[in-house]
C-alpha cells in the first residue's frame, strides 16, 4: 500500500498493489525502495521469494523480476534492502537464520553472490538488513530466544560463517525484541525499530492481557561505530509518540522525517526529527 | 547527574501510568463510535473495570502532562550534554515526540462473518481493533447511517489481537475465534457475552491461523494455518496447550497458504481455500533426496479432503484453474441445503459460487461482481439458507453487504451494514511489519 507522505488521520492508501497476479501474500515483513532504478523490493515469506515491482505499480500488476527457487538458497525471506552503490539486493531470513546477497537485477532461480550464515555469525531470526555503502558495512537486526537479540554489524563483503565486527545488545540498549533497521550513511547512524513485544497473555490471571505495558517499543538511533551494551543516542519513545510496538522504520532525510509502522495500533506515524539529521539543510 | 536521574525516574513512573491507560484506550478509544450496550455495561457490571483508574481521563491527562514535562527536561539536559564539546550525549536525543502525522483507522476492519439464522444473529470479526461484533440479522439498510451492534466483545482480557476467522456453534451457543500472525490462540466465548471479558476457554494454536470450522457431528474444530501449510483438528472442548487430534500437512496435501475452511458433516468432507504460496518451513524440509527444493507459486484452489484426513493425505478433489476465477480466495461458506459453496474472492472483488462437488478447472455457477455490488476486498462470506441470503464482509470498505442467496452478476445488495460513516476510507493495516519511503513520489510504502 502506498500512502501520501502527508497523509493524516483516517486516510486510505493512494494506490495498492494486490491480487493473485502480483504474487504477493500476507506476512511480508520487509520492503525497500530503490530510488535509483525506481523499483520496490518485497520478500514473500510464504513462497520463499523476493519480488521486484516497478515503483509506480498499481492494482494486479505482475512483478518485473522474481528471485525464487532452490539455487537461491532462500528459505523464508523475512526482510530485504537494496544497496544501489554496489548493485545488490540484500535478503534476511528468520527461519533461515542468514543474510543472502543477490545481484540487483537477479531474476529466477539464481545463486546468491554471498551468504552470511553459521554459528560464528550469532544470527538467529534476522528481522532487518541495511547497508552503509560509505563505510562498507552491513547492519543486521536479529532476534533470538536463546542467543543474542540485537544489532549485528558485519563487513559488507563478508561471506560464510564469519563473526560480526560489532554487536549492539544488552540491557542498556533497551533491545528486547527487534525488527526493521535502516542506515543513514551520511550521518553514520543506525535506526532500529525496537518492537519489544512479549507475549504476556496468561489465561489463569484474573485480568489477563496480551500487552505488556512495562516494555513499550521505541525507535532507537545508534552510531554506526557503536559496539556492546550501548544505550541509544537518540530515541522516539513514549505515550505522546503513540507507538506501542513499532515493527518498521524508514527515513526521509530530505524532510528530516522518520516513519514507523505499529503492528498493535495498526498505525503509521511520521515524526519531524531535525535533531536526527543535523547535516541536512532545509 | 542527580537531576538527570530524578528526571529519568519521574519519566519512568509517569510513563508506566500513562502507558497502562494507553493500552486501555487502544480498545476503548472507539467506544463513542459504537454506543452499544456493551460499552455501557462494562463499567456497570464489572467491578474491576469500575475501579480501573486508567479509564479516568483526568488522571490520564495528568499523567501525560507529567510525562511531557519530564521529557522536556530530559531534552534540555541532553542538549546541554551535547554542547560540552565532547560530542558525547549522556541522554538520548529525541524523546517522547508526538507524531507530526499519524494514519490509523478508528473504525473496525471487517474480517470474517458468521450467521445464526435461528437466533437472528450475525457475528463479524474486526482485525483492526481485535473485536467481535454481534448484529441483529436484519441490521443494515440502504441509508448512510451506521448500524449499531447488539453486543461487542473487545478488550485486553479477551486475548483477541489480529483476530481473523470466526465460527458459531449454534447448538452450544459458543463463538470460536482465531488470531492470525500475532497472538497464536483460539478464543471461545459464550454466545451471549459482551465487553472486555475473559474467554470461556483458550487454546494455543500454531502460528498463522486464519480460518476456523466446526464439525458438530464429530464435536471437533479445524483450524487452517498459513505458515506451515497445515490444517489442525482439535476436540471441540480443547483448551490450553492440548495437542490436536489430527494434523494434515505435507507435499501430497497440496495445502499452500490455506485460508478459508469449512466442514461438510453431511458428506464427511472438509474444504480449504488455498492462495498457492508454498515454501519449505525448515532447512530439513528444504532438503530432499533429489536435492534442495525452493518455494513456488501454485494456482489458487479449493481443496476437498475427507473429514478424517491426516498426515500427508491427498485432496479428494480440487477446484483449480483459469476458469474458476479464483484470485486470493479468502472465506468459504457451505450451503448444504442447495449443495453449493461460496468463496470470498478478494483479488477480483467478487463472490464466487460453485457446486459443492465441483472439480477441476470449472467456472462458478454464479458470480457477484461489479460496481453495483459494493463488494470491495471481500474477506468473509456466509450463506443463510433459512432466509435465502448471502453475507459478505468487506475489508477495503467499512461495510458488510447482504444479497439474495441466488444473486448473480452486477447486482445491488439488499442491505448495507455500515460500521463507519459512509465514505470513510478504510486504511487497511493488518499487523503491518515494515515500511519504506518512496522519495520520488513522496509516498510511504507499507506491505500488509
Amino acid at each position: 500500500m502506498a500512502f501520501a507522505r502527508l497523509a493524516n488521520g483516517n486516510e486510505g492508501p493512494v494506490r495498492v498493489i494486490e491480487g493473485q497476479g502480483t504474487k504477493l501474500s500476507r506476512t511480508m515483513h520487509g520492503i525497500a525502495y530503490d530510488a535509483v532504478h525506481d523499483e520496490i523490493i518485497v520478500p514473500v515469506h510464504l513462497a520463499g521469494a523476493v519480488l521486484v515491482f516497478r515503483a509506480s505499480a498499481s492494482g494486479e500488476e505482475a512483478p518485473v523480476r522474481v528471485i525464487q527457487g532452490p539455487h537461491t538458497r532462500i528459505l523464508r525471506p523475512e526482510t530485504v534492502n537494496v544497496d544501489v552503490k554496489n548493485n545488490e539486493i540484500v535478503v534476511g531470513e528468520d527461519v533461515g537464520q542468514d543474510v543472502l546477497f543477490f545481484p540487483r537485477d537477479a531474476n529466477g532461480d539464481v545463486a546468491p553472490l554471498r551468504m552470511i550464515r553459521g554459528e560464528k555469525t550469532g544470527l538467529d531470526e534476522v528481522r532487518g538488513v541495511a547497508v552503509d555503502p560509505i563505510r562498507n558495512l552491513l547492519v543486521v537486526s536479529s532476534r533470538s530466544g536463546k542467543g543474542t537479540t540485537g544489532v549485528f554489524v558485519f563487513n559488507r563483503s563478508d561471506n560464510g560463517d564469519v563473526a560480526p565486527r560489532a554487536v549492539i545488545a544488552g540491557p542498556k540498549s533497551g533491545i528486547i525484541r527487534i525488527r526493521q533497521v535502516e542506515v543513514d550513511p551520511d550521518e553514520g547512524k543506525i535506526f532500529v525499530a525496537v518492537k519489544n513485544n512479549t507475549e504476556s497473555y496468561k489465561f489463569a490471571d484474573a485480568s489477563p492481557s496480551p500487552w505488556n505495558p512495562d516494555k513499550p517499543g521505541f525507535i532507537g538511533v545508534w552510531d554506526i561505530n557503536d559496539n556492546g551494551d550501548v544505550p541509544p543516542r537518540g530515541v522516539i519513545k513514549g505515550p505522546a509518540s503513540e507507538m506501542v510496538w513499532p515493527a518498521g522504520v524508514a527515513l526521509n532525510p530530505g524532510d528530516r522525517e522518520v516513519y514507523t509502522i505499529d503492528s498493535v495500533s495498526n498505525g503509521m506515524y511520521s515524526y519531524y526529527m531535525p535533531e536526527f539529521f543535523p547535516a541536512k539543510k532545509q | 547527574m542527580r537531576e538527570r536521574q530524578t528526571a529519568w525516574l519521574m519519566s519512568i513512573g509517569a510513563a508506566a501510568l500513562f502507558i497502562a491507560g494507553c493500552f486501555n484506550l487502544l480498545f476503548r478509544g472507539t467506544a463513542w463510535i459504537f454506543p452499544s450496550r456493551s460499552q455501557a455495561s462494562i463499567g456497570a457490571d464489572d467491578p474491576v473495570d469500575a475501579d480501573d483508574s486508567c479509564a479516568d481521563t483526568t488522571e490520564l491527562a495528568m499523567a501525560m502532562t507529567a510525562w511531557r514535562q519530564t521529557q522536556q527536561r530530559r531534552t534540555l539536559i541532553a542538549s546541554a550534554a551535547g554542547a560540552d564539546g565532547t560530542g558525547i550525549q549522556t541522554a538520548p536525543a529525541g524523546g517522547d515526540i508526538a507524531p507530526a502525522r499519524s494514519v490509523a483507522d478508528a473504525y473496525p476492519s471487517l474480517h470474517s462473518v458468521a450467521v445464526d439464522p435461528d437466533a437472528n444473529q450475525v457475528a463479524v470479526s474486526d482485525s483492526n481493533r481485535g473485536a467481535i461484533f454481534f448484529y441483529n440479522r436484519s441490521a443494515g439498510g440502504n441509508s448512510a447511517q451506521m448500524a449499531n451492534p447488539e453486543r461487542v466483545i473487545r478488550g485486553p482480557r479477551t486475548g483477541m489481537m489480529f483476530v481473523a476467522g470466526i465460527s458459531l456453534d449454534t447448538a452450544d451457543r459458543e463463538i470460536f475465534a482465531v488470531n492470525n500472525d500475532i497472538g497464536d490462540r483460539m478464543e471461545v466465548f459464550p454466545y451471549d457475552t459482551e465487553g472486555n471479558i475473559k474467554p470461556k476457554r483458550v487454546l494455543s494454536v500454531p502460528h498463522g491461523a486464519w480460518g476456523v470450522a466446526l464439525n458438530p457431528v464429530r464435536k471437533e474444530v479445524a483450524v487452517s494455518i498459513e505458515h506451515p501449510n497445515t490444517v489442525v483438528v482439535y476436540r471441540h472442548e480443547a483448551s490450553g496447550s492440548e495437542a490436536p487430534l489430527r494434523v494434515l500437512r505435507g507435499p501430497e496435501t497440496e495445502l499452500a497458504d490455506p485460508h478459508g475452511i469449512v466442514i461438510d458433516p453431511g458428506h464427511n468432507e472438509m474444504l480449504v481455500a488455498n492462495h498457492g504460496n508454498w515454501a519449505p518451513l525448515t532447512r530439513e524440509e528444504e532438503e530432499t533426496p533429489a536435492g534442495l527444493r525452493g518455494g513456488h507459486f501454485a494456482m489458487p484452489s479449493i481443496n476437498t479432503y475427507g473429514v478424517e484426513a491426516k498426515g500427508d493425505a491427498k485432496p479428494t478433489r480440487k477446484i483449480q484453474g483459469a476458469q474458476t476465477q479464483l484470485n486470493w480466495p479468502m472465506g468459504l461458506s457451505l450451503d448444504a441445503a442447495h449443495d453449493e459453496i461460496a468463496v470470498a474472492n478478494y483479488g477480483t472483488n467478487s463472490i464466487l459460487v460453485f457446486r459443492r462437488n465441483a472439480e477441476g478447472n470449472v467456472a462458478p455457477v454464479r458470480v457477484i461482481k461489479g460496481e453495483r455490488t459494493g463488494v470491495l476486498g471481500p474477506m468473509g462470506v456466509a450463506i443463510d439458507a433459512k432466509n435465502d441470503e448471502l453475507w459478505v464482509t468487506n475489508y477495503r470498505e467499512h461495510t458488510a453487504v447482504v444479497f439474495a442467496r441466488t444473486a448473480n452478476g452486477n447486482v445491488a445488495p439488499k442491505r448495507v451494514l455500515r460500521n463507519a460513516p459512509a465514505g470513510t476510507p478504510a486504511v487497511g493495516f493488518g499487523n503491518p511489519g515494515a515500511i519504506a519511503y518512496d522519495s520520488k513520489r513522496g509516498q510511504i510504502l507499507v506491505p500488509n
